[in-house]
């Protein structure tokens, strides 16, 4: 090899060590202790102090405390997406119908839903009544479904808004739980989740 | 001669504006098991009180609730987060395991309240640490 050839060569390996050196890794993030930067957008940091927010009011209330000892049965009706992002509201939902369930206070129907049921099973096993292939002591019997008492709804909100150089953008949790007897909503709650940033990031 | 007037005159000065420049109080931090301040912020803010209570609930049950004030020495961004247990001490779940983010100005005292997410949990240990955002 000339005296370039390796020059060139050693050059191309120092410069490919920096660059790896410079590359960030993947790593896993501990959400417990997560000091990672801020996004304009909405993460899951968002989300987890929204439904916490909306958790604790909830059950501090006392709304979905049954008089009589017994579970309410709760159906999640639309939460509406109203920012500028795809936004699952799953995300949200999850984590309050997960933190009701735990509190021995709301128990979840997935067998109503504002588009159909969410568990479509409920349905489809019910079909095999009186299908003589089938043990008809394990199929579930006419009658045995409960209907819900409450009804969880809501919409998240985003205002953008330039404030000298920078933007902020506003995020408004809005949730309504509905007394499906009276059709009253007997808690509601909204967490405002505002964040500031430079110009140049983008919020959807 | 000149030359050990001079640092005399050093000295004075140094003195001078050692006794001049504000005194940071040394604030006691009482190791408690139901608060956990990490060293970072001790010197800028103080847990002023914190309180306890439950919250009775329609169906004759309870929930533990508890109230803290926070007063900032200096401008501080800090973040806090309760641990809630049952009485087998073992930790009682919530919504999440995150903390929350606060900025506490200059001389002012916020107040802060949490519930805790099920009947279960006894006691609690509240946590507040600096923001370390980049």
């Amino acid at each position: 090899m000339t005296l370039n050839g390796t020059r060139s060569l050693m050059v191309a390996a120092v410069a490919s060590l920096m660059l790896s050196a410079c590359a960030t890794h993947t790593r896993y993030v501990d959400p417990a202790a997560d000091d990672g930067p801020v996004a304009m957008t909405l993460d899951y940091r968002d989300f987890e102090r929204a439904a916490d927010n909306a958790v604790q009011d909830l059950l501090s209330s006392g709304a979905v405390d049954n008089p009589s000892g017994e579970r309410y049965i709760m159906a999640v009706s639309r939460i509406t997406n109203d920012t500028m992002q795809r936004i699952d509201t799953d995300q949200l939902t999850k984590k309050i119908r997960v933190a009701l369930l735990r509190s021995g206070k709301v128990v979840t129907t997935t067998a109503v839903g504002v588009d159909g049921a969410e568990d479509q099973m409920n349905q489809q096993a019910r079909e095999l009544r009186n299908n003589d292939e089938f043990d008809q002591s394990g199929v579930q019997q006419k009658g045995t479904l409960k209907a819900p008492d409450l009804s969880l709804s809501g919409k998240i909100i985003q205002r953008n808004h330039k404030v000298e150089d920078e933007q902020q953008v506003e995020y408004y949790f809005q949730l309504s739980l509905t007394d499906l007897k009276s059709g009253l909503a007997i808690w509601e709650n909204e967490t405002p989740i505002i964040k500031r940033g430079p110009n140049d990031t983008v919020a959807w | 001669m000149t030359r050990v007037k001079a640092l005399i005159g050093v000295i004075c000065l140094s003195l001078l504006m050692a006794a001049c420049a504000p005194v940071q109080p040394k604030r006691e931090y009482v190791q408690r098991d139901d608060l956990k301040v990490d060293p970072e912020i001790r010197q800028s803010v103080q847990v002023q009180e914190l309180l306890d209570k439950r919250v009775s609930l329609p169906n004759g049950g309870s929930l533990l609730r508890i109230q803290f004030s926070v007063q900032a020495y200096q401008d501080t961004d800090m973040e806090w987060a309760v641990t809630w247990f049952d009485e087998d001490g073992m930790v009682v779940p919530g919504v999440g395991e995150g903390y929350r983010p606060v900025r506490i100005l200059r001389d002012q005292t916020r107040f802060f309240t949490a519930t805790a997410p099920q009947e279960k949990a006894v006691s609690y240990q509240l946590h507040l640490r600096e923001d370390r955002a980049p």
